[in-house]
């Protein structure tokens, strides 16, 4: 405020030409400082965007190096106890990212010689894959039914859910068993299927999103002859599908990675997925780590780099509208 | 669904038919003509699924949980009140784990907030390969936990990388996971891990600003810093309680590396809450592990609630 | 490229959609599975018969359809061994004398052919041996015979030992042809020897260093062999075994048997089932243990027209001998079997003694029935956790073996239901079974668990140097340590079992669980890391350079050994290869009370959530009663002792009898009773005398903890931190710093 005051000092005797002037220079310097700015920023970027890729692309290379060479970088680096808790021990850590020798000697164990791997990889497709499609559906009625109509039950219900999926899953990790049992699910693939579903996860961020759809645009709907099926399925679900899509992704990472549920869950081994599998690999087995943990990044990846844009998109309009 | 729909439809011509006969005042007196109120039980309907399993699988168990917390043990039920809680709550492993837990998210979870949003805000700067960049800060939300945490173990072990940088600049070694800096390892893992969703969330909130009312406030002269402060971050309201409650979320998460790093018993500094529930669990000692986890919900209803109202009290101007 | 989006995602979701659609499936029949035990399904049921022909030892065998071809011996203590050769018709349940085999001869495997003669491969020698077991004279002879299988008459006989020229003796442990006639005869070892029709070598075939667990033809007519833990083809035209068999596992001790309906019918280790070779199927039809029968004693197995199985099984008499009975199982529907009621018998794995115990109680009670149900079979760390759980739902087993479990945890939480006011209904009395080893399994005057037999865990030394008390305190066995400072500390002293002896048998040393102190910062902890700390890590030990133990122990090389005592015999083994007095000095530990009790066969509780308690104390009393302790005494003791006092003291009496023999004067000489050996080491036991049982009697009352009451985290804790202590990286302290760091959260969190 001040320095505009400052300027108004001056104004009398300047003529717009002037003013307009002084408006481009100061834009011009601006721009300098952008540029040194944006410079700035694109190298702190870059610095994070190299701390965010070395993992990934840590396990993507070191997949490609024999059992050796991995043996050989990381010493007895990855040595374990017998049970419990991991340990990796050596003497001296190399990281490493270009193997010496590009090998597929991991993945030829992986893939042809021990098909219990691909087995587990199947295990986990067929766990996740009806969790997200069924989720979805569920959560996309309850966040309709949480949208229209607004009420102080239906708010009290919704803040139930919030705390829900606010539980850490060792809270219900027992109960879950219990219930399980008494459904007579226990150590089928339902006991995951089932809470997996009804998850109030992905209900919340719907939700979230689902409100933010102006009311207007479905009382107009309405007034226009149209149902609560119509509204849900002709206006409701169309403006969703970048936020559904998202979800997916969300919901699809989480349960991909899961670990507790199918080991309390599913006492025979058979059915568990690789996720469990992968996290229980021991000393022995470490060069396939990478090999097995590869293959399995195969399915987010995918889904990461097709629906991106949905993931930004679809919450793109949750900062946007507010209901 | 099918019956759903055709009855939906029949129900809208009649509620047509009587909308046209009765008159408009009667809508307007109540607030609730029949019209709305079978669009409500409707609606209802649409949330009964969910309800019904949320009910089955994520409320009853929480009332096994309930009532495990009053009773002696899993095997006799003896009835015992608050027993447990005052048990629990004198419980040195307790109190060690609530103390981690809360000084770990109080830490963590601001901190991915305002990192995640300073990098949104780099990004947005209209800086070259923004999109290339964005894709990068996501990609460790694919990385399985298991390779998270062999990577972990190669940068942060006694041997590993990070005290290996340390010795070429010729200090001490330090033991990452067993000393206090062991909580200092989970935070960046968990930043880490985290950064880059939170960060997409506050470039399309951003990116969502009415243009127009930055273009006003730069012609005004006003500050970056003013800007910022004044307009963006009360915009962004809504998102930054969103991004604190997914933080919140994974900040619980982050046990599973944790427990796949340094197993059951950690070094006390990353001993959570989580660790005691599941340890418990496993040794059977379920009215310890119900207590606590009871204890739990009610700091993180009341948590919750304080976002809430916070989230309302700056949210409201805003909305206009 | 929007329309390109649109196809991509609506294939992503069909494809998600089917395979939902398929896990729906798959696991609603795993589901029904699961719930079979209801009233579903079919189930084969047991009938017992005499087996017509009595032998003292059944080998070889082949069918041909209903019809068992075996040779059976007989032992004659004046005329030898005398084999024949029977023809059996399983389904009239006859025998038919065949063919009698010469002296010393025996039939090493044979094979029925199509033209329904019977060929068979023997073997005889006439070696005549000195009293070291070196040859004298005699020689070895192979012959192969073609005999009607109608009347045994031989059709055709042909010596085929200079076959083997190299060899000097040659066992042939399975013989089987196939479709084109040849024969194949495997050592058991790692050779096939492959004859064609005219009795030729045609070739043979080495699978290099892989053992050849069985070896049989399909129904296809084609042999194959169980290498190595796999199933592999024998690839007569590449002379060579072939490649594994996709997709189909089998296991290390399967037997292979042809088919009737599919490619194989496989008796594996405790169950039975069949391999569809072309379908790469695999289907169990049953587990040897639901149909009562004892999987060891199975000897063979086979499947009849009629659709019913048979098997042959074996027990061994104590008087030498086997007895056999034919079994026939029948498959019938469930809902056909009378159902007693289950009792759920949970462990982590099973033991082989209770197995047996289990088999025949359940073949002599009419009301209860036990189903074992085995959780540690995949992954210890994963059935642990699932045996937990289901302690605590409905799914509860009835019967808990608590030698594998955390016992004191189970019986504070109220698992465990108290057993002394049944053994009181019962009318058995506690008096009569040793107080300390019951006591073990005792909280608060109430009885959790019961082992039946046991042992003693212990470090032995000799008593010039330990003196005579039967316990010491880690500073005491440092002490002497140093001061005579041998070469070796044990005979087997890697770093870990070092740690593991002077930690891990009695954690109680540093951890006060009354007050939730640990003491691992303390000196002892640092003692005794820096002691183990001296001896190389177990990867690094090559105990098979170091000298015997005997002549180690004699000249003061190796201190202490770690031992198990589990008869008077084994004490006085233990005293004669240290070659003077010894004493079970224990494991070191702070109240002098080393000796710990290992539960030979288990330990066992009832659950208090069962539904059938008295149906499980029917059988845990099995367990106790006179019978079975006493049945123990006939094993010589060589399991454990039994926990019931009159049956020890028969073990004991049964010790000190001396057995004698007569010599030409009619002398009475005493004979050894029995033989014992430790690694090269071997001696004669004589009757015992009353000092060496008093110390042995002394040694059991001393001993009142059980062995390996450290829970598993505190170890893995353990192992973890002081690796870099034992590496040089980190200091003891620092390590001990840790390790009471993190050991503190575990003893603060069960407080």
């Amino acid at each position: 405020m001040s320095r505009r005051k400052g300027k108004k000092y001056s104004a009398e005797e300047l003529s717009l030409q002037r003013w307009d002037k002084e408006v481009k220079r100061k834009k011009k310097l601006r721009d300098t400082r952008h540029m040194v700015r944006i410079l700035i920023a694109t190298m702190i970027a870059g610095c994070f965007a190299v701390l965010f890729l070395m993992p990934i692309v840590l396990t993507i290379t070191n997949s490609f190096m024999s059992a050796s060479e991995i043996s050989a970088n990381y010493g007895q680096v990855f040595a374990t106890t017998d049970t419990g808790g991991k340990v990796y021990i050596s003497d001296k850590v190399n990281l490493k990212f270009i193997p010496d020798m590009v090998s597929f000697s991991q993945y030829g164990t992986v893939l042809f010689k021990s098909p219990e791997y691909l087995l587990k990889f199947w295990n986990s497709v067929i766990l996740v894959g009806p969790i997200v499609a069924f989720q979805l559906l569920v959560a996309s009625g309850a966040s309709y039914g949480f949208t229209r109509y607004r009420g102080r039950i239906k708010e009290i219900i919704f803040f139930l859910y919030i705390i829900l999926m606010l539980m850490p899953y060792q809270v219900t990790l027992v109960p879950n068993y219990l219930v399980s049992d008494w459904l007579n699910v226990l150590d089928t693939n339902w006991a995951i299927w089932l809470p997996g579903i009804f998850s109030p996860f992905s209900v919340y961020l719907l939700t979230k999103y689902m409100r933010r759809i102006p009311t207007s645009v479905m009382e107009a709907a309405q007034i226009d002859g149209a149902g609560e099926w119509q509204i849900f399925r002709r206006i409701c679900m169309p403006l969703c599908k970048g936020a559904m899509c998202s979800i997916a992704i969300l919901i699809f990472i989480d349960y991909w990675n899961m670990v507790e549920q199918p080991l309390i869950l599913l006492a025979d081994q058979e059915k568990h997925p690789l996720s469990v599998f992968l996290s229980k690999i021991n000393s022995g087995e470490i060069g396939l780590a990478f090999a097995v943990a590869t293959i399995y990044m195969v399915p987010p990846i995918l889904v990461f780099l097709y629906g991106e844009d949905y993931l930004v998109e679809g919450i793109t309009y949750q900062g946007g509208i507010k209901g | 669904m099918h019956i759903l729909k055709s009855r939906g439809k029949k129900r809208t011509l009649q509620q047509e038919k009587v909308g046209t006969k009765k008159s408009v005042q009667k809508i307007k007196k109540t607030g609730s003509n029949p019209r709305t109120r079978r669009g409500k039980w409707i609606s209802a309907g649409y949330l009964f699924p969910s309800a019904a399993g949320v009910l089955l699988f994520f409320v009853l168990p929480f009332m096994i949980v309930i009532y495990y917390s009053v009773v002696d043990n899993p095997i006799s039920h003896q009835f015992v009140f608050l027993d447990n809680f005052v048990m629990v709550f004198q419980n040195a492993a307790f109190q060690q784990a609530a103390k981690n837990t809360l000084t770990f998210s109080a830490a963590a979870v601001p901190l991915a907030v305002v990192l995640s949003l300073l990098l949104a805000m780099m990004l947005e700067s209209k800086i070259p390969f923004k999109s290339q960049f964005r894709t990068f800060f996501l990609s460790p939300m694919m990385v399985p936990i298991a390779s998270v945490v062999l990577i972990w173990q190669v940068l942060f072990h006694y041997n590993g990388m990070m005290n290996e940088i340390l010795a070429f600049f010729h200090a001490d070694k330090v033991d990452w996971l067993n000393s206090s800096y062991a909580q200092v390892v989970i935070i960046i893992l968990f930043l880490w891990k985290n950064l880059g969703y939170n960060m997409i969330l506050f470039m399309s909130a951003l990116s969502s600003i009415p243009k127009d009312i930055i273009e006003v406030a730069v012609l005004e002269s006003a500050s970056s810093f003013q800007i910022f402060w004044r307009i963006k971050l009360r915009y962004m309201s809504s998102t930054i309680l969103f991004v604190t409650i997914m933080s919140l979320i994974n900040s619980f998460k982050v046990f599973r590396e944790i427990y796949l790093l340094k197993g059951e018993y950690p070094y006390d500094t990353m001993y959570m809450l989580q660790h005691f529930m599941n340890n418990t669990f496993s040794r059977l000692d379920y009215q310890k592990m119900s207590a606590a986890a009871i204890m739990m919900a009610i700091v993180m209803v009341v948590i919750i609630g304080i976002l809430f109202l916070t989230e309302n009290h700056f949210g409201k101007d805003v909305e206009g | 490229m929007k329309r390109n989006r649109k196809i991509i995602l609506a294939a992503v979701l069909f494809g998600i959609l089917l395979t939902a659609l398929a896990g729906c499936k798959k696991s609603s029949g795993g589901n029904q599975e699961g719930e079979g035990g209801v009233k579903e399904g079919s189930v084969y049921v047991p009938e017992y018969a005499q087996l017509d022909l009595t032998c003292d030892y059944m080998d070889s065998s082949a069918v041909s359809g209903d019809t068992l071809y075996i040779s059976a011996s007989i032992w004659n203590e004046d005329t030898g061994n005398s084999s024949v050769v029977y023809r059996y018709d399983l389904i009239g349940n006859k025998a038919q004398k065949l063919y009698e085999l010469g002296e010393n001869e025996n039939v090493y495997g044979m094979v029925t052919n199509e033209d329904g003669s019977l060929t068979m491969v023997c073997g005889s020698d006439d070696y005549v041996y000195d009293e070291n077991w070196e040859v004298i004279s005699g020689g070895f002879k192979m012959t192969v015979y073609k005999i009607s299988s109608e009347d045994g008459t031989v059709i055709e006989e042909k010596e085929i030992t200079e076959l083997f020229p190299d060899s000097e003796y040659i066992y042939i442990q399975r013989v089987c042809g196939d479709a084109q006639g040849n024969l194949y005869l495997s050592d058991g070892n790692s050779t096939i020897y492959v004859l064609d029709k005219n009795n030729q070598l045609l070739c043979e075939i080495n699978t290099g260093d892989q053992w050849i667990n069985s070896m049989a033809s399909s129904k296809e007519g084609d042999v194959y062999a169980c290498v190595d833990g796999k199933l592999k083809k024998i690839d007569l035209a590449g002379k060579k075994i072939g490649e594994a068999a996709q997709n189909i596992e089998v296991g290390w001790g399967d037997t292979l048997y042809t088919g009737l309906n599919s490619s194989f019918f496989v008796n594996s280790n405790n169950q039975v089932y069949v391999l569809d070779l072309a379908a790469g199927t695999k289907e169990t039809l049953f587990n040897w243990l639901d149909v009562d029968v004892n999987a060891d004693d199975v000897q063979y197995v086979g499947e009849l027209s009629d659709g019913r199985i048979w098997a042959i099984t074996r027990a061994y008499k104590e008087e030498g001998g086997a007895d056999y009975e034919l079994i026939y199982l029948t498959k019938k529907d469930r809902s056909e079997v009378t159902v007693k009621d289950e009792i759920i018998f949970g462990t982590m794995w099973m033991d082989s003694d209770i197995r047996k115990r289990i088999i025949d109680f359940n073949k002599s009670n009419d009301q209860y029935r036990i189903v074992v149900r085995e959780y540690g079979a995949d992954d210890y760390e994963t059935g642990l956790i699932q045996f937990g759980a289901d302690l605590t739902t409905a799914n509860c087993p009835d019967v808990i073996n608590l030698s594998q479990v955390d016992f004191a945890q189970y019986a504070s939480k109220g698992v465990l239901e108290d057993l002394y006011p049944y053994m009181e209904k019962s009318g058995i009395k506690k008096e009569e079974y040793l107080e300390n080893i019951l006591k073990a399994y005792e909280v608060d005057g109430s009885l959790y668990g019961i082992m039946p037999v046991f042992y003693i865990n212990s470090i032995a030394a000799k008593t010039s140097l330990v003196g005579e008390d039967n316990g010491w305190t880690l500073t005491e066995m440092l002490d002497l340590v140093d001061e005579v400072d041998p070469p070796y500390v044990m005979m087997y002293d890697s770093r870990n079992t070092m740690l593991w002896y002077c930690v891990y048998q009695d954690i109680d040393e540093f951890i006060d669980w009354e007050s939730g102190e640990c003491f691992f910062n303390g000196e002892e902890f640092a003692r005794a890391l820096e002691f183990a700390a001296r001896f190389p890590d177990d990867e690094d030990v090559d105990y098979s350079e170091r000298e015997s133990v005997e002549t180690l122990l004699h000249e003061n090389k190796v201190l202490l050994m770690q031992t198990t005592l589990s008869s008077v015999q084994e004490y006085q083994m233990m005293k004669g290869m240290f070659g003077e007095e010894i004493t079970y000095v224990g494991f070191p530990n702070k109240e002098e009370k080393g000796n710990l009790i290992v539960p030979a066969s288990g330990s066992f509780g009832i659950s208090s959530k069962s539904q059938y308690k008295d149906g499980a104390w029917e059988f845990m009393k099995t367990l106790i009663e006179e019978e079975y302790q006493d049945s123990l005494v006939q094993q010589h003791g060589s399991w454990g002792f039994p926990i019931r006092i009159e049956s020890l003291e028969k073990q004991f009496e049964q010790d000190m009898t001396p057995e004698y023999d007569e010599d030409e004067e009619g002398n009475q000489i005493e004979r050894p009773k029995t033989t014992w050996g430790y690694n090269d080491f071997t001696i004669e036991i004589m009757a015992a005398t009353q000092e060496e049982v008093d110390a042995v009697k002394a040694l059991i009352a001393s001993a009142d903890k059980i062995s390996g009451n450290t829970d598993q985290q505190i170890i893995n804790i353990i192992t973890e931190e002081t690796e870099p202590f034992f590496k040089g990286q980190k200091s003891a302290a620092d390590v001990a710093n840790i390790i009471q760091n993190r050991v503190q959260i575990y003893v603060n969190e069960n407080r």
